[in-house]
């Protein structure tokens, strides 16, 4: 009984020690954010890579996800509308569950496993081969150097792919609306503009930004807690990938629960 | 004092085998970085400075090359480009022939620094006293 209490206590001091050390660096780093001098030439390359790399050389792949996801998805939620009898729904349906609550959702999972995964191996790498070291002996700040551009390009990132998505799930809606309801395009545009209110496009802001902040943060944090031996960089990426799926679905039920508030 | 000790430290740029060059910029970049980001020099800017630097040496050629793509010399010099882009460098070279594994010409070190002599103030070396003779001293300490 005591060895269960006990590790039940060490489980419990480990994730709010995490949670803690998460949110504070998280804090700083926000901080950091707003400071110009930060963003030097070093560290706007790295940023102009990172955002090639995550929302530019990905585009082929999700859009082709969109349009296959997006149409697949709302030629379901029009027939099962149409099938509950709920018709006069629709316009609120496709804003406040399919772009508000999907498409983030579908855009995060895409980029985490393609972009997260990969910095999170690409620091711990760093890490190994003591080039974490050199960036220090050469006075270059890791918060600035490493952390902000990747940070500021996953924000970048889910917003604008987020947006992307929805734009492909609404656009296949004006031929399944006109498949499954007989809808016009004129009909449909009015329904989908008197649905969408300010507070959801805020919700979805803050929500995709929350996604993107911290799909970057805790892979690079767990990258820089590998050790000097090729073993632990596997072990750094499972951690933060683990992590980094705690986080989508902590971020997704907290927005939740400010829209139902 | 603690104020010169401070600029002194600024101003120390180490080569050695524990601060590779970094393996995900190209070479340039590795040059680059330091000006980039200290003194906020323009990615261009920075880059011809880099490519100029490594003419020196007639290595422009490996300017696009990443750091495991190199031979040991090549990647000394590169690492060595790096250390005088601190300004008024004063560069320690910690046991250089960790990185020149297999560089048999005892000459090697003082040519090489010969070439960007007009880069740094001062320059020490920091080497085990079984490699004494690839310095031609005998008063090593």
């Amino acid at each position: 009984m005591t060895a269960v209490l006990e590790h039940i206590g060490r489980r419990t001091l480990n994730i709010s020690s995490t949670l803690r050390d998460t949110l504070s660096s998280a804090f700083r780093i926000l901080l950091r954010m707003f400071d110009p001098r930060v963003y030097t030439s070093a560290v706007r390359s790295v940023l102009i890579n990172q955002i090639y790399f995550t929302s530019v050389q990905i585009l082929p792949l999700f859009l082709g996800a969109s349009i296959i996801v997006g149409s697949l998805l709302i030629g379901i939620v029009f027939q099962t509308i149409k099938d509950l009898g709920l018709a006069e729904y629709t316009g609120r349906i496709l804003m406040g569950f399919v772009v508000t609550e999907l498409s983030p959702l579908i855009t995060v999972q895409l980029i985490t496993l393609r972009s997260s995964s990969a910095m999170n191996t690409e620091v711990a790498v760093m890490k190994v081969n003591n080039e974490i070291n050199t960036l220090r002996v050469f006075d270059i700040d890791l918060v600035n150097y490493l952390f902000l551009p990747r940070i500021i390009n996953g924000i970048i990132s889910v917003v604008l792919l987020s947006s992307l998505f929805s734009i492909v799930v609404i656009t296949s809606g004006i031929l399944f609306s006109k498949l499954i309801f007989g809808m016009s395009l004129d009909a449909y545009t009015i329904l989908i503009l008197n649905s969408a209110t300010f507070a959801d496009a805020v919700i979805l802001f803050l929500k995709c930004s929350a996604f993107g902040f911290f799909i970057t943060l805790i892979p690079i944090q767990c990258g820089l807690n590998a050790t000097n031996e090729l073993t632990s960089i596997p072990i750094a990426v499972l951690h933060g990938m683990v992590k980094v799926f705690i986080a989508i679905i902590i971020i997704e039920v907290l927005s939740l629960i400010l829209r139902f508030i | 004092m603690a104020e010169l000790a401070a600029e002194k430290n600024e101003r120390l740029s180490w080569v050695s085998a524990n601060v590779p060059l970094i393996s995900n910029l190209d070479v340039w970049a590795n040059i680059a970085l330091i000006r980039q980001y200290h003194e906020n020099m323009a990615a261009a800017e920075a880059r011809r400075l880099a490519e100029e630097y490594l003419r020196r040496y007639g290595l422009e050629g490996i300017s696009s090359k990443r750091g495991p793509a190199l031979t040991n010399e090549q990647r000394f010099c590169v690492m060595l480009l790096r250390a005088v882009m601190v300004r008024d460098a004063i560069l320690i070279i910690d046991q250089p022939y960790k990185i020149l594994i297999y560089s048999k010409a005892d000459t090697y070190l003082d040519d090489t620094l010969k070439v960007i002599d007009d880069s740094f103030k001062e320059c020490y070396i920091f080497d085990l006293t079984w490699n004494r003779d690839r310095y031609r001293t005998t008063n090593a300490s």
